[in-house]
């Protein structure tokens, strides 16, 4: 096996936002005081009339966006999650998702942040976004997204670039893993299977799909084969193959860095309730707030609301035994 | 170009109608806060807003944000007299199925934001404007906000945001109003000072306790106080904002929630009520019965006219009331257009000229350079062909259209095509060529009779008094139908200006409650007069109309 590479997502972000701004002079690029963090200020000194930098005024920020992007702006604001949908989640509503035009389904702002979930670590509980899917999940008009590695991200940049409409995009703070290829294609609305198998299917959604790749690699040795999906695009959700892995694998364990309360995993029984419904265990923070843990402490953070492999292992073990 | 005063003026009580009729319909919405911005909207839409009603989303259009969404009424309304959709339509507002939802939405063609949750226009208008600036359009955008909304944080977010970016294509209109929804502003989070006891009055005319033009200031903003019920100070307001490059611009507009409905100003109760069915008509008639007072300054010091209009404008008065005599058409010659145009910087109140002079049509054009806002001449010295070529003059050039009759004239057949046009006529009450004559009793009965005569012809303009108007005939010359009047020598001829104007306007004023009190009880006896009585709840109104009730029998 080869050495596991690692990417920064937000570098990533950085780079695909020039590159798009070079091709699209209607993109503009707006930030609240944490654009050095965001990497999206080389755009800012690439192009210093089409950025933004408001200050720590998230309200402003979004709402700010929303007036550029009524005016045939592609606007893509940026800060820490933590800031944008739970302070702004009224602006997001009223000012972005809601407004429609005939088939223009909210106006044309992509809300991309860094610092999602738990694996913040150092700042504490306060700066763990841990709410966001839940929130932006149930406004109509926007789109939900979350990126499994730096890959991931440099490919979506450029898909909702050019998708009209309302997005909300959740990136990690630390590097994290690479789990796809170069190549890899991006849909909205699809997810893509990165292990096939037929006893159970992992559902993963952004850094934990590299988590669903080592419980499966695990189980694979006691002879379980494990389907792992990364399912990045949370809303709209890929029904159609989470059906198909319910009906090929009669369970399906999902995993996130969020509360799993109106989370992703709350997404998937949603649709598996409905349409072919198998035992399903959700992994991830059951209803609580993180708290601080330095880089190399982040682990024992994980462990302790158990967003491990291992848990993903014996979930996975349990759940088996319930079909 | 004149300021389109009478046009905005005629729009602006279309609007108002419709928006009692939108609301009434309802069964609720915001008229207090569409009352109060009336006039700034009849601004914006009719003189200073760039756009096309038959092409909604026209790239070059300026833009309009109603950031204080609530008072959705105020701008669908102009919407309609705008042209956007049929006026008919605003019987549908906030009905299921409506393109006329409870707060501004991009379902109906030609709103810009969707409004409703407060503090957000200003950042949303910032966007717009920046957009503007990057595309290199020569585009405004305009963006009325609410004294109530400034509580929010985000305002002051924008603000800052504005001052940075140097956003001088927006012109931000504040609604001055100081009553948001529980309250007084200045009870629930005062913008100026905190008020103690209930009374406004002394507060909202106090300018030096006033510090809501401050806090703008010291966030880097240019700021222009104005009277928000003036078209004229208005519409010269947005002028200076627009043309201030560099910095953002705020006008800070004081108006009165409710304006235009007695029962409803100042009143709290009517920030998000809406007016009972059986009460519209008679606020349509309390609508259609503003009034101005206009002194004519030939009455005063004709060596030095230029502090004749100082007094008119330190008396409030709506209009300045200019005879102009040439010593043929009457007797006397008083000043021509250079005066006016002399007089013209001195002021922005509109000037009413009066032209007493032969041969109009070829003068007429002189007197619209030199600033006039309505021009008057005489159907004696007029025909069909002349008076054509002088209202299409001041139309195009956005200055009143006013027709004049002498006390032995009667309106001249060949008038009766232009009556839908015509924004003033002047019925005279004395023969013209001086001041200080005596009102002739029999013109009492001739406007009656004219005024039937007019609206049986579509008349929307006003009837202006003009001739030995004093305190003791006003009243009955309101009663004939007339709601705009001259005041000569019984105003500038008095020692204080300001005072003798306010009871002017009492005495109107107690005329038309009178009006409306006849005119509940023609739609509902006592029982409605009583009704309507008990509406008025703020300061001393129910007395006075109490009083009226008994004198006419109706308590």
């Amino acid at each position: 096996m080869s050495e596991q590479q690692f990417g920064d997502m937000r570098t990533e972000y950085g780079k695909s936002l020039i590159e798009i701004g070079e091709q699209d002079q209607n993109v503009v690029v707006l930030g609240a005081d944490t654009t050095d963090s965001l990497k999206t200020a080389g755009f800012g000194k690439k192009f210093p009339e089409r950025f933004f930098n408001v200050g720590i005024a998230e309200a402003n920020l979004v709402s700010i966006a929303a007036g550029l992007a009524y005016s045939g702006k592609t606007s893509f604001a940026s800060t820490y999650a933590i800031f944008l949908p739970g302070r702004c989640v009224d602006q997001i509503r009223n000012a972005i998702a809601y407004p429609s035009r005939e088939d223009k389904k909210g106006l044309n702002v992509k809300l991309v942040t860094s610092h999602g979930g738990i694996t913040v670590g150092a700042d504490g509980g306060s700066h763990q976004q841990l709410e966001d899917i839940a929130i932006m999940r149930a406004i109509p008009n926007m789109r939900v997204l979350i990126p499994a590695d730096s890959v991931s991200v440099s490919k979506l940049t450029w898909v909702i670039a050019q998708e009209y409409g309302p997005f909300y995009m959740r990136m990690a703070r630390s590097k994290t893993p690479i789990v796809h290829s170069e190549s890899q294609q991006f849909e909205i609305g699809k997810s893509i299977t990165l292990r096939d198998g037929s006893d159970c299917t992992i559902a993963a959604t952004g850094t934990t799909v590299k988590l669903a790749l080592d419980a499966a690699d695990s189980l694979k040795q006691e002879g379980i084969s494990c389907r792992v999906i990364d399912s990045f695009s949370i809303k709209p959700i890929d029904v159609e193959s989470l059906e198909k892995a319910a009906r090929d694998t009669g369970s399906i364990v999902t995993c996130e860095e969020h509360n799993i309360m109106g989370g992703f995993g709350s997404a998937v029984a949603e649709v598996i309730s409905e349409l072919y419904p198998v035992p399903i265990r959700r992994i991830g923070v059951r209803d609580k707030f993180g708290e601080s843990a330095r880089d190399n402490e982040i682990p024992q953070l994980l462990e302790k609301h158990g967003i491990t492999s291992i848990n993903i292992t014996n979930t996975v073990k349990e759940i088996r035994s319930k079909k | 170009m004149g300021l389109n005063y009478y046009k905005i003026k005629r729009n602006v009580l279309k609007a108002r109608k419709l928006v009692i009729q939108g609301t009434s319909a309802a069964g609720s919405g915001h008229p207090g806060g569409s009352f109060s911005m009336a006039e700034i909207l009849g601004c914006i839409f009719y003189k200073h807003l760039k756009y096309d009603p038959k092409n909604p989303t026209w790239e070059e259009r300026d833009k309009f944000i109603l950031s204080k969404g609530h008072a959705s009424p105020g701008l669908f309304s102009n919407m309609a007299v705008a042209g956007y959709f049929d006026t008919s339509q605003m019987k549908t507002l906030r009905q299921f199925g409506s393109k006329l939802q409870g707060h501004p939405d991009l379902k109906c063609p030609g709103v810009e934001f969707c409004g409703g949750s407060l503090g957000i226009g200003l950042s949303y208008s910032i966007g717009n404007a920046l957009a503007a600036k990057l595309d290199g359009k020569d585009q405004m955008i305009y963006t009325v906000m609410g004294d109530g909304e400034s509580d929010e944080g985000q305002v002051w977010e924008a603000a800052m945001a504005a001052a940075k970016y140097k956003v001088d294509n927006m012109t931000v209109i504040l609604d001055r109003n100081f009553i948001q929804q529980d309250s007084y502003t200045e009870k629930i989070m005062p913008l100026d000072e905190e008020l103690v006891g209930d009374d406004l009055t002394d507060m909202w005319k106090d300018a030096s306790r006033w510090k809501t033009g401050d806090k703008w200031r010291s966030f880097g903003w240019n700021v222009i106080d104005v009277d928000g019920h003036r078209i004229e100070q208005i519409s010269n307001a947005i002028n200076k904002a627009n043309q201030t490059k560099g910095i953002p611009s705020i006008i800070i507009a004081r108006t009165i929630k409710g304006k235009g409905v007695e029962h409803m100003e100042d009143n709290p109760q009517w920030h998000g009520k809406a007016p009972k069915p059986e009460f519209v008509p008679i606020i349509e008639q309390e609508l259609e019965s503003q009034f101005m007072i206009a002194p004519s300054i030939i009455a005063g010091d004709m060596s030095n006219l230029e502090k004749e209009v100082r007094r008119c404008e330190e008396g409030r008065a709506d209009y300045i009331h200019l005879d102009v005599m040439d010593g043929q058409f009457v007797p006397n010659t008083t000043f021509d257009h250079t005066k006016i145009k002399e007089l013209r910087p001195h002021t922005v109140i509109p000037f009413d000229t009066h032209l007493m002079i032969n041969d109009p049509v070829k003068h007429v054009g002189d007197y619209i350079d030199a600033g006039s806002d309505i021009i008057t001449v005489h159907a004696e010295v007029c025909d069909e062909s002349s008076f054509g070529e002088i209202s299409d003059m001041l139309e195009s050039n956005q200055v009143g259209i006013g027709l004049a009759i002498n006390p032995d004239t009667e309106l001249p057949e060949w008038s009766y095509k232009f009556i839908p046009l015509l924004d003033q006529i002047i019925i005279m009450s004395v023969v013209p060529g001086k001041s200080g004559q005596k009102y002739i009793l029999s013109t009492h009965e001739k406007t009656q009779r004219i005024i039937k005569q007019l609206h049986e012809n579509h008349f929307e303009g006003y009837i202006e008094a003009d001739g030995g108007v004093n305190l003791d005939n006003i009243g009955a010359c309101f009663e004939d139908g007339a709601r705009a009047f001259v005041g000569g020598s019984a105003i500038i001829g008095q020692s204080d200006v300001r005072l003798i104007i306010k009871e002017f306007r009492n005495q109107v004023l107690h005329s038309r409650r009178q009006l409306l009190i006849k005119k509940a009880h023609n739609l509902g006896g006592i029982e409605l007069v009583n009704q309507w009585i008990d509406l008025h709840v703020v300061g001393k109104k129910k007395d006075s109309l109490v009083q009226i009730a008994k004198e006419l029998g109706f308590q």
